[in-house]
């Protein structure tokens, strides 16, 4: 600062040598005083310990909402697993202007795809975040067991999940405290292989009043797993006891995330239901079938995009409903499809309308007299009990591996209805974000 | 005890003044007045100055001085001016009595004299090693047509990029020297009298879809003395962690002794928008099913690649242009109004400055009366409110006191204190369903467009799907109050040891609103049913500063040691709430149904000592040294300090006998600076952590914890070291030429460094691995070729070329976006994509898929951000020099812009002319089908140059006749009229290159369904009591 112009009041002072003294003091404790109180700081947001029985509870419940993240929940974007892959199969098209659901929809995703870089992540969220909190279960709260149960079929069901999706080649990786554990790329066999390993471990790791309801959620992810593993009649056999009224949910509220077939179907329009998408997708829409009820009167009559008529469905008409991930009718479904397998047709067809008797409005299935329209209408009666739930890609893929159908005849193909022409993608790709994985190079195929 | 470096270099630096010499303590007074040579009128705030001393004042109203306890016997005296030539006399000076001395000094473009503010004090830019760019504001905002803060700085210095905000109250990016850092912000920070202040962009907790307001905008131009921007890490060693990215240093106005002079001043103006906007185009079609059949009511059209597959046939295409229909557009004329009151004046034991002001300034967003009338019948009203119809305004007062006292001699306190208190209303716009754009640019390509909503069917009149009115009922309002409170204490116990304690906070209270009243707003999602946010923030920046400097000269050797410690903490906190489904009519968070609460804090701490010598000889050579040593609450726990080294030498190399006199060349200063500054990263990011979370576990709500991040323990400062060099040169006494040239490398670079999805952890993790270097050079040419007593002309020229690049990615892999890549070797989110070419080979005028050649991997376009700017600002005077006639043009180049808005126009709405429209140039054509129907889904075709020169600023000052001031009892009446953004010149296709809104960090640019920036005409009085 400039010297002032003229002199001012004089002050009664100790000498000037005094006083500069005196700030080079101030000075110096300033700097003695550079301790490391004087650099901490308090962020109430975070929480750097969680090491108490509530906390491993707390633990277990935050796996929860990563079960909800990575497959039925979604705020704006991305959308959940249920929604992407069925947006890839014919459960849903897009209504949107994102190029990340557009391309999902064309089957012609590219790893970078951001959507399915996020939602890849999710997934594997669900396994880590399950796998920690078993470790703080066991030191702190061991008891009731069904929660260690409980998070092995968490693990399990996301793992068969990421087998369902991805191309060959996913790597499972993990942290050990704060140090990532980087994964070898394995194949998807692989994967519902360890599906199935830990479901078996939440079946042995059980107990408590919750232990049938594990035991049977555990018990369906199995299943499906085994489905996938081509081996039938192990998976009927894992669900035999698995009662028809069952059913285990993923449940949403205003105060977590919310449920993403209804966010992007309903309230946002991003996606719109499948009606004979691309000449082999199953008429959802049109077949007025009462497992799939249509949606409330009054939406706008266009999607998001502002061009593609709305189609909406009423099975989730509201931001909490919960979404089923495995039930008694799959177990049913599974059975049926072991049946079909073993060329016992009688059983087959008892088997599906033993799922149809929980719902008064569908009819007796009769035998449609070949071998392909039984693999046609298992795979739809699927469809339909199973809509948005995440099973549909899987199945799919399924048809193609193990019933030896075309990619090109239960794809959607041909002209693709907005611009363009279909893809053939029958799976994700591992996303480009995985090349931080020493161990990763991309996907072994693409097969389905 | 055992001293660390820091404390040795301070205690070191102390000691160095303890042997200096005991300057007499009863010596003589130097007074006199200081005049302009040409005009003989006094030089208000010149500055007068013993060299090698502490002693120095600024000159009164009246141009007077007074230095006292000056040392007898025959002292230098320097007299400098900004837009003057400095001055050195000799006094001789006797104890106890006064010596007079008076100067008169001459107007000339030379700067070297000029005093700038730097982390140790202030100092004579002669002696700085480095190029600081300084904006005298107090004329500027007098005579041209500054709204804020950004514009202040738009186009003033060589290698300062600002992106102006195209709303009102919007915000603005600016780029010192590129961008630095790869995952960090590179915004400036900003520090005004003396202490560190918020200068977020992007303020606000509700996103309107565009850019949200800039915190420096708070401040009032009108209070501003002057800023200096401090470019790169070798000037800003000295403000340490976080000055990597530039300083901009912002003095506010002070008191000068004499009788108090009041200025008062109003302005008027308005704002017009007279960009061309897109076209909307509509392909229709005959058929005999719903969804072949063209109706007013559906979105069924017949498109250029369905006709080339002959899956349709194109009865007409229409088009429909909403933004030049006033029935339909929302483009109105906006308003500016402002008035304010200055008084300036003091004794000589205490001056002050107090300035009061009101500002209204209304976008020129409004509701058309046809939407405001259906609003009316829909609701049942007279009136629709104010908010809906002028959904952007900016109302302020800002008040200011600034206080100067002498406690003694040797002491004297500066309290400097502003209160700022706004409101501010935005649209909904840009990347926004709700939005003015989305629903405007994405319209049909006819008017009345008959849409069913909410079961009724209405006449959309052009645009999508909500209409104006919906959009602008969804409110969106932010409200501050700021205060920004310093003291700033000086002692002088010596002629050569001073001693600096500054002190001061930061404080704003944030207000983020948002409302849609039930009933009201777009059918997008359930926003009909109303809603209402309401998010409180509260900021605060403490800063600490104390410093003591030794001044030492002998045998025209001089020093200067400084040394001193810095504090400074930032401590955020916000409390949200918000609520859905409102009752009708409700407002209130209350009325909701479904309720929402949270939290959340932010904290920072750096603790930063600094130490600087500067040796001089016969003051012409400076050479400095300097360190800094920073903690920092944000490092990681294997971290624990930070030193920034810095060294410069500036040459005034003109002042040396063998330098040739009287040749053309009359001053040449040589200089070269090196040094480093840091970012620090975001305060939680070296932790492990968890989170505490809602879960919906079994149909009920129940408290969980997530794992939500890895941390890293070893985390540090990103580094920029900075070597600088360059000149400034005086030539014929009426040209002033500065050239510099710079090389910033950032090491260890933050990276936000991908963590594999299968990992099941945070999505990054930050780690210094990276490598970022900026290259560039900067020139100003100052020119006042004529400086005549009726008639001056004076002319800047300046430009800057950053050459921006990624040196080292650390080994990670090449961080991949859909449009924007980080690629060694390739600049900072560079445009990658998938290019292509055409060629209508047979000739139909019609581009078909297969006359489309797409590369099969994605390709280099360019950088996202202008590597060129260039600026050219000429002044006449004329009529005795009372009127000032002042252009400013400025031109950017060498970056690409993606051209959103039309992409998603042909993408997505279908409305473009390349996808309906036969006629359409096979450009069009060609980029609509590669991102429309190419399985490459490729947007390269949108991606252009943003080349663009632009008519900046044209006014118009008259100061009127002394005569006739005196009429209305003023000394000084002007009156300016200017306009801002009158014209550009541009090859890009869209609406303008600067439009769009822009992320926090690295800022690329989206242009996006966005408004661009309008034109502003003002009409400002001043007058002077």
């Amino acid at each position: 600062m400039p010297t002032p112009i003229g002199n001012s009041m004089m002050l009664s002072t100790p000498s000037p040598v005094r006083r500069w003294l005196g700030a080079a003091a101030l000075t110096g404790t300033l700097l003695a005083g550079g301790c490391d109180s004087v650099l901490e700081v308090n962020d109430p947001d975070i929480l750097t310990e969680a090491s108490s029985p509530a906390s491993a509870i707390a633990l277990r419940n935050g796996v929860f909402l990563r079960m909800t993240q990575a497959f039925s929940a979604g705020g704006d974007a991305p959308d959940g697993w249920f929604l992407l892959s069925g947006l890839m199969a014919d459960e849903w098209q897009s209504g949107d202007t994102f190029q990340q659901r557009n391309s999902t929809d064309q089957r012609v995703v590219a790893e970078t795809n951001s959507f399915v870089i996020d939602l890849s992540r999710r997934a594997h969220r669900v396994r880590t975040e399950a796998r920690t909190a078993i470790n703080s279960l066991r030191e702190w709260a061991p008891a009731p067991a069904s929660n260690i149960g409980l998070m092995f079929t968490m693990m399990a069901f996301a793992e068969n999940q990421l087998g369902e999706v991805f191309c060959n080649g996913i790597p499972f990786s993990g942290i050990d405290g704060t140090t990532i554990v980087f994964g070898t790329p394995v194949s998807y066999d692989s994967a519902f292989r360890r599906a199935v390993s830990h479901a078996d471990s939440a079946i042995t790791n059980n107990g408590g009043a919750n232990e049938a309801r594990v035991a049977n959620f555990a018990s369906v992810v199995k299943a499906r797993a085994l489905l996938n593993l081509n081996q039938p009649a192990a998976a009927a056999a894992a669900v035999a006891s698995v009662p028809t009224t069952f059913v285990y949910q993923l449940t949403h509220s205003q105060n977590s995330a919310v449920n993403a077939n209804w966010q992007q179907n309903i309230n946002l329009r991003r996606y719109v239901m499948g009606n004979g998408e691309g000449g082999n997708g199953i008429q959802f829409r049109s077949a007025n079938d009462p497992r799939i009820p249509p949606a409330p009167a009054g939406l706008p009559p266009l999607a998001f995009d502002g061009v593609v008529p709305t189609v909406a469905q009423g099975l989730w008409n509201d931001r909490a409903s919960p979404i089923t991930i495995a039930s008694g009718i799959e177990a049913r479904l599974i059975e049926a499809e072991a049946a079909l397998r073993a060329d016992n047709t009688t059983l087959f067809l008892s088997k599906l309308n033993d799922a149809r008797a929980t719902d008064t409005l569908l009819t007796v299935l009769t035998d449609p007299g070949s071998e392909a329209a039984r693999v046609d209408l298992l795979f739809r009666e699927r469809a339909f009990w199973m809509f948005g739930t995440g099973h549909r890609l899987g199945d799919l893929r399924r048809l193609i591996r193990q019933y030896g159908r075309n990619a090109e005849t239960v794809f959607p193909t041909g002209t693709w209805f907005k611009g363009g022409a279909y893809g053939g993608d029958v799976n994700f790709p591992i996303p480009f974000d995985e090349t931080n994985n020493p161990e990763f190079s991309g996907c072994t195929d693409r097969n389905a | 005890m055992r001293l660390g470096v820091p404390q040795f270099l301070v205690v070191g630096a102390i000691l160095t003044g303890l042997t200096g010499p005991v300057a007499a303590q009863t010596g003589g007074t130097v007074s006199g007045k200081v005049t302009d040579a040409t005009t003989q009128a006094p030089l208000s705030g010149a500055r007068v100055s013993i060299p090698g001393t502490t002693l120095s004042a600024l000159t009164s109203m009246e141009g007077r001085y007074r230095l006292i306890n000056v040392p007898a016997g025959t002292q230098s005296v320097r007299f400098s001016q900004i837009g003057y030539a400095a001055q050195t006399l000799t006094a001789t000076v006797t104890a106890g009595q006064t010596t007079s001395l008076d100067a008169g000094l001459s107007p000339t473009p030379y700067r070297l004299d000029e005093i700038v503010t730097t982390a140790t004090g202030e100092e004579s830019r002669r002696s700085i090693g480095n190029a600081v760019s300084t904006v005298e504001v107090a004329n500027l905002v007098a005579t041209t047509p500054i709204a804020n803060m950004n514009d202040l700085l738009v186009a003033k210095a060589p290698g300062v990029v600002v992106l102006p905000g195209a709303l009102t109250g919007g915000g603005a990016r600016v780029r010192i020297r590129g961008n630095s850092s790869l995952s960090l912000s590179n915004n400036p920070i900003y520090i005004v009298d003396g202490i560190r202040v918020a200068g977020d962009v992007n303020s606000t907790s509700n996103g309107i879809g565009g850019s949200g307001p800039s915190r420096i905008n708070d401040l009032n131009p009108e209070d501003i003395e002057s800023i200096d921007v401090v470019r790169g890490p070798s000037a800003s060693t000295l403000y340490g962690t976080d000055a990597a990215n530039g300083v901009i240093v912002i003095k506010t106005k002070q008191g000068r002794a004499g009788a108090t002079v009041w200025n008062a001043y109003a302005e008027q103006g308005y704002i017009k928008d007279y960009n061309k906007y897109p076209i909307a185009y509509r392909g229709w079609r005959t058929g005999t099913t719903a969804t072949t059949n063209s109706t007013a009511a559906n979105t069924v059209q017949c498109l250029l690649s369905q006709v080339l597959t002959n899956s349709c046939v194109q009865d007409s295409v229409t088009s429909y242009n909403l933004w030049e229909d006033p029935e339909s557009s929302v483009l109105g004329t906006g308003s500016r109004n402002q008035f304010g009151l200055q008084a300036s004046g003091g004794g000589e034991t205490v001056r002050y400055y107090v300035a009061g002001e009101w500002e209204k300034e209304t976008g020129l967003m409004q509701l058309p009366e046809t939407f405001q009338a259906r609003v009316r019948e829909l609701r049942s009203i007279s009136e629709v409110p104010d908010e809906q119809v002028h959904p952007n305004r900016l109302r302020r007062v800002s008040v200011r006191g600034n206080i100067n006292a002498n406690l003694n001699d040797k002491m004297d306190v500066t309290l400097s204190s502003g209160f700022i208190t706004s409101a501010l209303r935005l649209p909904q716009t840009d990347n926004n369903a709700n939005g003015i754009g989305s629903n405007g640019f994405g319209g049909p390509g006819f008017k009345n467009y008959l849409v069913t909503l909410g079961g009724a069917e209405r006449n959309n009149l052009g645009w999508r799907q909500s209409t104006p009115d919906e959009s602008f009922a969804m409110t969106n309002t932010q409200n501050i109050n700021r205060s920004i409170t310093s003291v700033t204490f000086n002692y002088r116990p010596t002629t050569w040891l001073s001693g600096r304690v500054v002190g001061g906070v930061d404080f704003i209270s944030r207000e983020d609103l948002e409302l849609c009243i039930r009933d009201q707003c777009p059918f997008v999602g359930t926003n009909r049913l109303g809603f209402k946010v309401n998010n409180r923030t509260t900021f605060f920046n403490y800063t600490g500063d104390a410093s003591l400097t030794a001044n030492y000269n002998f045998m025209g050797i001089g020093s200067r040691s400084t040394a001193g410690v810095q504090y400074a903490k930032e401590n955020n906190t916000r409390n949200l709430a918000s609520a859905s489904e409102l009752a009708p009519g409700a407002s209130t968070i209350d009325a909701g149904a479904l309720l929402s609460a949270g939290e959340a804090t932010y904290s920072s701490v750096t603790l930063g000592y600094f130490a600087e010598q500067q040796f001089s000889f016969n003051d012409r050579l400076y050479l400095t040294g300097a360190i800094r040593s920073d903690r920092n609450s944000a490092f990681g726990n294997q971290f624990k300090r930070v030193y920034y080294p810095k060294v410069a030498v500036s040459y005034v190399i003109s002042d040396e006998d063998f330098f040739p006199k009287g040749s053309f060349l009359n001053s040449l200063r040589l200089r070269s600076a090196l040094g480093a500054a840091g970012r620090q990263p975001g305060g939680n990011d070296a932790i492990a952590y968890f989170t505490p979370t809602t879960v919906s576990a079994d149909n009920a709500d129940t408290p969980g914890i997530i794992f939500s991040a890895l941390g890293n323990p070893n985390l540090k400062p990103e580094r920029s070291q900075e070597l600088e060099l360059g000149f400034d040169a005086n030539l014929l006494n009426v040209v002033n030429l500065e050239f510099t040239y710079y090389n910033k490398n950032s090491r260890d670079a933050l990276i936000s460094r991908v963590v594999a999805p299968s990992v099941g952890a945070a999505a990054t993790r930050f780690e210094n691995i990276g490598q970022v270097r900026n290259r560039g050079v900067e020139v100003a040419l100052n020119v006042n070729p004529v400086n005549g007593r009726s008639f001056g002309w004076d002319f800047t020229l300046s430009g800057s070329y950053n050459k921006n690049k990624i040196v080292d990615l650390g080994g990670t892999p090449p961080n991949l976006g859909t449009t924007n890549s980080d690629i060694e070797g390739y600049p900072i989110q560079g445009w990658w994509m998938r290019t292509f070419t055409y060629e209508d080979r047979n000739g139909d005028g019609l581009i078909a898929l297969d006359e489309l050649t797409v590369t099969p991997e994605n390709e280099y376009i360019g950088p996202s951000m202008p590597v060129g700017e260039f600026t050219f600002f000429n002044a006449f005077e004329l009529f005795g020099r009372k009127l000032r006639i002042q252009t400013l043009f400025d031109a950017k180049t060498g970056g690409y812009q993606l051209n959103g808005t039309e992409r998603i126009r042909c993408d997505n709405r279908l409305n473009c002319d390349g996808v309906v429209n036969p006629n359409s140039p096979l450009e069009e054509q060609a980029r609509a089908m590669a991102v429309r129907v190419h399985a490459a889904r490729t947007q390269a075709g949108y991606v252009e140059k943003s080349d663009i020169i632009r008519f900046r600023e044209l006014s118009a000052t008259f100061t009127f006749p002394d005569r006739l001031a005196r009429t209305f009892g003023a000394s000084r009446m002007s009156l300016t009229a200017a306009g801002r953004n009158l014209a550009k010149i541009t090859g890009y296709s869209g609406i303008d290159p600067d439009g769009g809104y822009f992320g926090d960090n690295i800022g690329v640019l989206s242009d996006f369904q966005t408004t661009p920036p309008p034109t502003y005409f003002t009409f400002r009085l001043n007058m002077t009591f």
